[in-house]
């Protein structure tokens, strides 16, 4: 083989490296993209119950019932959520609400029945926990694809699925994770399974998928379960009584229900 | 059996010295397993109540044991310089191995509640970043100020100093991680000066500087003991054999601690120091006695089994008692010191056996031509007998005013004991110029301390705290402790609740109270968590099912008797006011730790010593045959330990652990002097059969043993005066304040007592007469 043969082989060969990274690119961030609103954006709003269970490392638990209601203004965009807690009891009553932008901060609401007042609350560091369990705000309501670059790492069998696995890295250092591993059932399309890591490329965090229910036919995640590796404790929340497309307004996510919940939707 | 092992070891030297190789090569085989232990916690058993309870609320409230780093600046610490680098020292402590990253308090990682100007509550990081001005440093030090939670904790109100908590995992780890926070703090610092404090490093420093102090000390006192004995015996050959006696025993003891399985604590690590100077004493009576007969007997073996044949009684006791006061101390609560009384005992036996065999033994092989001329220099006429015969002089005139004076000695000794302080802190181990003693001395200076405790209050069912009523309470409590001069701060989350409820009624200071109502309370510690606050801070001070609340109590010194008060302060706030609700109360924390194990200590230490002090008096009314002579050797002793405890009620040196664990010693040790001083005066009038000729020959052979034994012990422990730790220093001094003390009291007290009752005690059995003056003259 001449020097010529060999440079354009050598040629031909990075091209063509390089054109798959790219669709790689692409095809990794579509299928986050379609994960993130089969998981988050499913139907125009929904409605359920919700059981949290945090438990520590010597196993104790707390629990925490609320109703969560949303809205999804636009598609991967703008969305807002209702919460209205039942337990513990000494907090019944106390609602809370969030305005979700994807590209701006989120807006927060707080009632506090005790002193009948409203209260808005800080949203700056959506990597603080949400009330107090392992998921944070940002686990809740969702991390917008175009914040990280995604890469299909491989396709293989996961607990006898067959998942796609994205490494994702963030575009901006935000400090919520270094690295993140998510895999994607191909057949409900929803991430089962993320593996967060911290600074320092530790494993930190793991969330899982424990149940996936088509409901309404839209397949749900009614279990999910958030373990914190570095501390040993993990969260798990039960959505039930799950209802799409209830046909909520927007003037229901406003200060004024705060004080008095929507009770058609809200019991 | 006295003479047969004598017998044996003069017939067959080299099997003696043969089986006592194998032996002590078996035991230094032992010596590479090795497993050193240097927490002070371990003072107390694994299973001790307080331990228990302290690693429980440990792991409920999730709290480390932390080292605290404080940087002080007269001209005001939070500028944008030193505040930018405080900030990056934390980024780098965060990464040191060990180092509980999550959990650090400082300005760059602790959570602040606020409000922003449109209104909107905030918890967030004090300082998210490097500063980027002066004034922005300043506002840090404004939002300290702000929350009764870090204010004075993490930065002094004037501003001067700065404060960070690093949590370790583990209290051992304290050294090495201090030394890696020290070379972060030299990379980053542009001159401000940097202090490390706090209980855990002080502890772990002292065991780490402990060793080597002993790879210096135990060899110096070696050295020391072996040259004063070739000045006093001025033949090498005949000094070797003590010191391998010596150092074959210390082999044994530490061989036979480590293949037991047994650790090296800090009081273990003291073993060879302790064991030196007491396995050469027998040797030196040995070679005292040998040394002054040789010249008579010009015959080896004879003059050794004369030797041995005179001193095998006083010197068999003289191991026992002093085995006894070693073994006191295993009948303490306290691990580490029972296990030091216990191998002490056995290197002491040790050398009691190796001193009867391995001397003879060595003896026998050294030629005659080489102690041709041993012993051949008159002592009578050297400075060590110019001395004793002054001595002698002295009591023979004044022995009424010695007597008179001894009584006066035990009056005013009880007084000084009376007067005896009950004090122990473990930083003070240190010298006062020691790095660790003046970080600790310019963070509390500034700063709300650097020793934790914890009072954990205990409603017994869920949601208990969360009762106003016993929040109210709490709070008082509280308000109550800070009163003490040494608290500097008290946290609880009596302060979250009210801090989030004054910031939730728009900073008004009339809410910055706790709530009447319990949904209240719920909703704002709810509140709390949903605004953002890390769950872990919240559960550091209540536990995740609100039945208990743990107060942490940060307190500005360590010393024993302070962290009591503050204990004492508790519970007599508690007495005074019934809590509005069933609680229990507990403390936990590493000073509270110390004052029980302190507690314990002087309670086994007291115990140990009269338990010795009665069983030493049955052996010497065993030995002497004699009730009132058992009584009188019990009497320099008496008055060792009193006037030595006395003059440190008078001094006001506090009485702490190693001056606990050295009363049982002082027993064993000062007693051998009345051993040898009574048993032998008896065999002098037994010969002599007159006090006029039984007196003065006192205070020749038996005088220059004594006496010699005096110096070589107490100079042995001079090079601990010289460490810079204050326990051995307190060794050090208390033995040679022990050896002189004794010595002087047994030399003045008992030829005064004998004086004086001599119709009594050794009554004459000849007259006087030109014959046996001229024997005692000649030997």
């Amino acid at each position: 083989m001449n020097f010529t043969k060999f440079s354009i082989l050598l040629m031909a060969l990075v091209f063509a490296l390089t054109m798959n990274l790219g669709a790689q690119t692409d095809v990794a961030e579509e299928l986050m993209k379609e994960a993130h609103l089969n998981n988050f954006y499913a139907a125009d709003d929904g409605l359920a119950e919700v059981n949290m269970t945090i438990v520590n490392s010597s196993g104790k638990e707390r629990n925490r019932e609320f109703a969560m209601l949303r809205i999804d203004n636009e598609e991967g965009g703008v969305q807002k959520y209702y919460t209205y807690f039942h337990k513990p009891y000494d907090v019944a009553r106390l609602t809370f609400m969030v305005h979700k932008n994807p590209f701006e901060t989120d807006q927060r609401w707080l009632y506090v029945p005790s002193v009948d007042l409203v209260k808005r609350i800080s949203a700056d560091d959506k990597g603080s926990s949400f009330v107090g369990s392992d998921f944070s705000y940002e686990d809740v309501s969702g991390r917008h694809w175009s914040d990280d670059t995604h890469k299909i790492l491989e396709e293989k069998e996961y607990n006898g699925m067959q998942v796609y696995v994205i490494e994702s890295v963030p575009k901006s250092e935000d400090g919520v994770f270094s690295k993140k591993i998510t895999y994607i059932d191909k057949e409900h399309m929803l991430p089962i399974r993320e593996e967060y890591y911290n600074g320092k490329g530790d494993l930190e965090r793991v969330y899982s998928a424990e149940k996936i229910e088509v409901i309404e036919d839209i397949p749900t995640v009614t279990v999910r379960k958030m373990e914190n590796v570095k501390k040993d404790q993990y969260t798990i929340v039960e959505f039930s009584s799950i209802d799409y497309n209830v046909g909520v307004t927007d003037d229901i996510f406003t200060e004024r229900y705060l004080k008095n919940p929507p009770r058609e939707y809200i019991k | 059996m006295k003479k047969a092992l004598t017998e044996f070891s003069i017939n067959h030297p080299w099997i003696v010295i043969g089986i006592v190789a194998v032996i002590t090569v078996f035991f230094a085989l032992q010596l590479p397993n090795i497993k050193i232990d240097t927490d002070p916690e371990n003072m107390l058993e694994e299973d001790e109540p307080v331990r228990v309870f302290d690693r429980q609320v440990k792991e409920e409230f999730g709290i480390s044991d932390f080292i605290a780093v404080g940087v002080v600046s007269q001209e005001g610490a939070f500028n944008e310089e030193i505040l930018t680098n405080v900030y990056n020292i934390i980024e780098e402590i965060e990464d040191i191995d060990g180092v509980i990253a999550d959990d650090i308090m400082a300005p760059s990682t602790v959570d602040d509640i606020k409000q922003t100007p449109d209104g909107i509550l905030k918890v967030e990081t004090l300082l998210e970043g490097e500063p980027e001005s002066d004034s922005a440093a300043r506002y840090v030090l404004g939002r300290i100020k702000g929350n009764p939670i870090l204010r004075g904790k993490l930065g002094s109100d004037d501003g001067k100093a700065i404060a960070m908590f690093i949590p370790i995992e583990s209290k051992d780890m304290s050294y090495r991680i201090s030394n890696e926070i020290k070379a972060i703090i030299d990379k980053h610092s542009n001159g401000e000066e940097y202090y490390i404090a706090g209980l855990p490093i002080a502890q772990d420093s002292f065991g780490a500087e402990m060793f080597k102090q002993m790879a210096i000390s135990a060899p110096m006192a070696g050295a020391i003991i072996f040259l004063l004995m070739l000045l006093f015996f001025r033949q090498i050959k005949v000094v070797i054999p003590p010191m391998i006696v010596a150092v074959v025993s210390v082999i044994w003891a530490m061989g036979l601690l480590i293949a037991t399985g047994n650790t090296v604590h800090i009081m273990s690590s003291m073993i060879p120091i302790f064991l030196i100077p007491i396995a050469v004493l027998n040797s030196i009576h040995i070679i005292s006695e040998f040394h002054d007969r040789y010249q008579k007997h010009k015959h080896k073996k004879t003059t050794i089994r004369n030797t041995i044949s005179e001193l095998f009684i006083p010197m068999l006791f003289t191991s026992l008692t002093t085995v006894v006061g070693f073994l006191s101390l295993a009948t303490t609560p306290i691990p580490p010191v029972r296990v030091f009384g216990i191998f002490v005992a056995f290197g002491i036996f040790s050398a009691w056996i190796l001193s009867l065999t391995l001397n003879p033994a060595f003896a026998v092989m050294i030629s005659d031509k080489t102690l041709r001329n041993f012993g051949k220099r008159e002592d009578e006429g050297g400075p060590l007998s110019r001395v004793l015969h002054l001595f002698r002089d002295i009591t023979n005139k004044y022995y009424k005013l010695i007597l008179a004076g001894a009584v006066v000695v035990i009056i005013f000794a009880v007084i000084g004991l009376n007067m005896i302080v009950v004090n122990d802190n473990p930083v003070k181990w240190f010298k006062k110029d020691h790095p660790i003693r003046i970080a600790d001395r310019t963070m509390n200076k500034h700063l709300a301390g650097t020793y934790m405790n914890y009072l954990v209050i205990d409603g017994g069912e869920p949601d208990a705290i969360k009762n106003p009523e016993l929040l109210k309470y709490i709070e008082r409590l509280q308000q109550y402790l800070e009163a003490n001069r040494i608290v500097g701060s008290t946290a609880g989350i009596t302060d979250i609740v009210k801090k989030v409820r004054f910031e939730l009624f728009n900073q008004d200071s009339a809410k910055y109270a706790i709530p009447d109502n319990q949904n209240e309370v719920a909703q704002d510690i709810f509140l709390y968590e949903i605004s953002g606050g890390d769950p872990d801070d919240l559960f550091k001070l209540i536990n995740t099912d609100y039945s208990k609340a743990n107060i942490w109590v940060q307190m500005t010194e360590g010393d024993n008797r302070s962290v009591a008060k503050v204990v004492a302060d508790a519970e007599e706030f508690m007495d005074a006011n019934p809590p509005p609700a069933e609680i229990d109360a507990n403390w936990a924390g590493l000073p509270y730790v110390n004052i029980v194990w302190q507690q314990k200590m002087v309670g086994g230490m007291r115990s140990a010593l009269l338990g010795s002090f009665a069983v030493v008096f049955i052996m010497m009314v065993i030995l002497f045959r004699s009730f009132i002579l058992g009584a009188i050797s019990m009497l320099p002793l008496t008055i060792t330990i009193a006037a030595i405890y006395g003059a440190i009620g008078y001094l006001g040196k506090p009485y702490d652990m190693p001056i606990a664990v050295l009363s049982s010693l002082t027993l064993g040790l000062s007693i051998d002097f009345a051993i040898h001083f009574i048993k032998r005066s008896k065999y002098i009038h037994a010969r002599t059969g007159n006090f006029s000729q039984t007196f003065p020959e006192m205070f020749e052979g038996l005088g220059r043993a004594i006496t010699r034994n005096l110096l070589v012990i107490s100079i042995g422990f001079v090079p601990m005066f010289f460490s810079n730790l204050v326990p051995y220093v307190t060794v050090g001094s208390f033995f040679f304040a022990i050896m002189m003390v004794s010595g002087a009291v047994t030399l003045l007290l008992l030829p005064s007592i004998f004086k004086i009752w001599h119709r009594r005690l050794m009554p004459d059995t000849q007259t006087e007469n030109i014959q046996t003056e001229e024997k005692v003259a000649q030997s």
